[in-house]
């Protein structure tokens, strides 16, 4: 089921502003989790609204990317509330969820899953730049400032009608600019732009047979699928490839050995963060944070003797090797883990470049599909036989 | 020049590679020296961070082994160790870590025959592929 979400005094947010206050307005959901901007803010953070009016500075279609909200949806629902909420979220975020609902660690018992096509981001650095031209050096020629709708219209128009990697000398993030699936799965209600006529609106598409339900008590105009759509969803999905298939081939070429790899981390601080923006790294205690790596002093003193010198923080190549074996099969390419890092190394480029190999490796495709079982949580008799025995190929 | 020792590191499950091996020493039979025993209950417990370890202090092989497929003390363990190697294999060789350096075999607590020449075998492998690249860059 396909309808029309029809610009509101001549806006695209406004009206699907007006879209969301609609579907709460059902009384069907009692809350709406969506990215809100702040008051008194150019930040725009994910919020849980039940009130209509705080709807007004809903902006889900923003370069603002400032963390992957499956986590916190995971905190919405990991146990019954007794309420029903209405969460949008970017497709690597629906992705990134799907992988925790497999992990028990989210539910969408009482959730309705509202997917759309992805608007792009900007890193957090670029992002408060952008909005705040006056304090940054990069001279910008426009910038939506405070809530105008009408300035977020003419971003939503431009990056949905032009293919650039850039938005006024920002480049988007590199994980948007190689994302080989930006459009919404998974999801009871789809809300698309690309392929669109957005003189007219936006459309909303059901996902599931829940979504048809909200969908036919809201009184929106019928719609058809644009003919366009398919291909430029095809043309979009293959620029990405070649772009991903050159950042691959750039960043093997900086870490094929351990000596490289050493080096490519050599400004790591152990801060974890990519740890813990990473939405799919799973553990409710990381292994790196226990008495296992609460060295006793004499051991650095051993270590310093055996090897002359040791740099401290330590344990930090052996760090990300780890994370690598434990969360890359389930990476959704959201590249959180380099917006979160303070030393500006491009741990999403790595990770998603050891990503495709484990994923390929188990015929993975992380959040995908909610009944695929994650790799590591079962095995076959007769698999894999070739890494068995000490005969060389 | 000194000829190449290897350090090789086995992870053996208690109830056949270990038993294999103590059945080697008590049937006299000899093996490499190079290679360093950790007894473990199970494969199914060797997490991905062991090898790893292994590797960065400068392990130049790392053998893991385990009961026959169907044989396991708790039923499933080694089946999930395959899958490990099987995601270590696809890791490592990324960063110049050959994949012939981790083996996964499996050596039934009978096997005492078998364990020492298998142990023999890996030594000579290795010795053939030089030191690990990680030996002298150690990276931790």
């Amino acid at each position: 089921m396909i309808r029309t979400i029809e610009r509101e005094d001549n806006s695209l947010v406004k009206g699907l502003q007006l879209f969301f206050k609609q579907l709460l307005e059902t009384k069907e959901i009692d809350a709406l989790f969506l990215p809100v901007q702040l008051k008194n803010s150019t930040s725009i953070m994910p919020n849980l609204v039940t009130d209509l009016a705080q709807l007004d500075r809903a902006l889900p279609l923003s370069p603002a990317f400032p963390i992957n909200s499956a986590r916190m949806v995971s905190r919405l629902s990991y146990k019954a509330s007794g309420r029903k909420t209405a969460v949008v979220l970017r497709p690597c975020e629906m992705r990134a969820f799907i992988e925790l609902i497999k992990l028990k660690q989210g539910s969408r018992q009482e959730l309705i899953l509202i997917g759309m096509d992805c608007p792009k981001a900007l890193t957090s650095s670029d992002y408060t730049a952008y909005m705040n031209p006056n304090s940054s050096t990069p001279p910008l020629d426009t910038s939506p400032l405070d809530n105008n709708p009408l300035d977020w219209d003419a971003y939503i128009q431009t990056v949905f009608s032009q293919t650039s990697d850039t938005l006024n000398g920002f480049d988007f993030s590199p994980a948007c600019r190689t994302c080989e699936n930006p459009f919404p799965m998974n999801a009871d209600i789809n809300i698309l732009l690309q392929g669109v006529d957005l003189s007219r609106g936006m459309m909303v598409e059901s996902g599931s047979d829940l979504g048809v339900n909200f969908l036919e008590r809201l009184a929106l105009p019928e719609a058809v699928k644009p003919e366009a759509r398919d291909e430029i969803m095809l043309q979009i999905k293959e620029a990405n490839f070649k772009a991903n298939q050159a950042m691959v081939k750039d960043i093997e070429e900086r870490t094929d050995s351990i000596v490289k790899l050493n080096a490519f981390f050599d400004r790591c601080i152990n801060c974890y963060n990519c740890r813990n923006m990473c939405p799919v790294c799973y553990c409710k205690e990381c292994v790196f944070n226990t008495d296992v790596f609460n060295h006793q002093p004499v051991q650095y003193h051993q270590w310093a003797e055996k090897k002359g010198a040791i740099k401290l923080p330590t344990d930090t190549v052996f760090y990300h090797l780890t994370r690598m074996a434990h969360m890359s099969h389930a990476c959704v390419g959201c590249g959180q883990c380099s917006t979160a890092c303070p030393s500006d190394i491009d741990v999403f480029q790595l990770f998603k470049s050891v990503a495709q190999r484990t994923q390929a490796a188990f015929e993975y495709f992380p959040g995908t599909d909610e009944n695929q079982p994650p790799p590591l949580s079962v095995f076959c008799e007769h698999e894999f036989e070739g890494t068995v025995g000490i005969t060389r190929e | 020049m000194e000829p190449f020792e290897p350090v090789i590191i086995a992870f053996v499950c208690n109830w056949c590679t270990y038993t294999a091996a103590d059945l080697a020493g008590t049937s006299r039979l000899s093996y490499p020296t190079n290679i360093r025993l950790i007894r473990v209950m199970c494969t199914g417990m060797v997490d991905p961070q062991y090898v790893i370890k292994a590797f960065l202090e400068g392990a130049d092989g790392v053998l893991i082994s385990g009961c026959h497929p169907g044989d396991c003390h708790y039923i499933n363990g080694n089946y999930k160790a395959r899958r490990r190697i099987k995601l270590l294999k696809e890791i490592l060789p990324r960063f110049g870590i050959e994949q012939e350096r981790l083996r996964l075999t499996w050596i039934g607590a009978s096997d005492g025959i078998e364990f020492a020449q298998v142990m023999t075998q890996l030594n000579d492998q290795i010795i053939e592929m030089g030191p690990s690249q990680t030996r002298m860059n150690v990276a931790i």
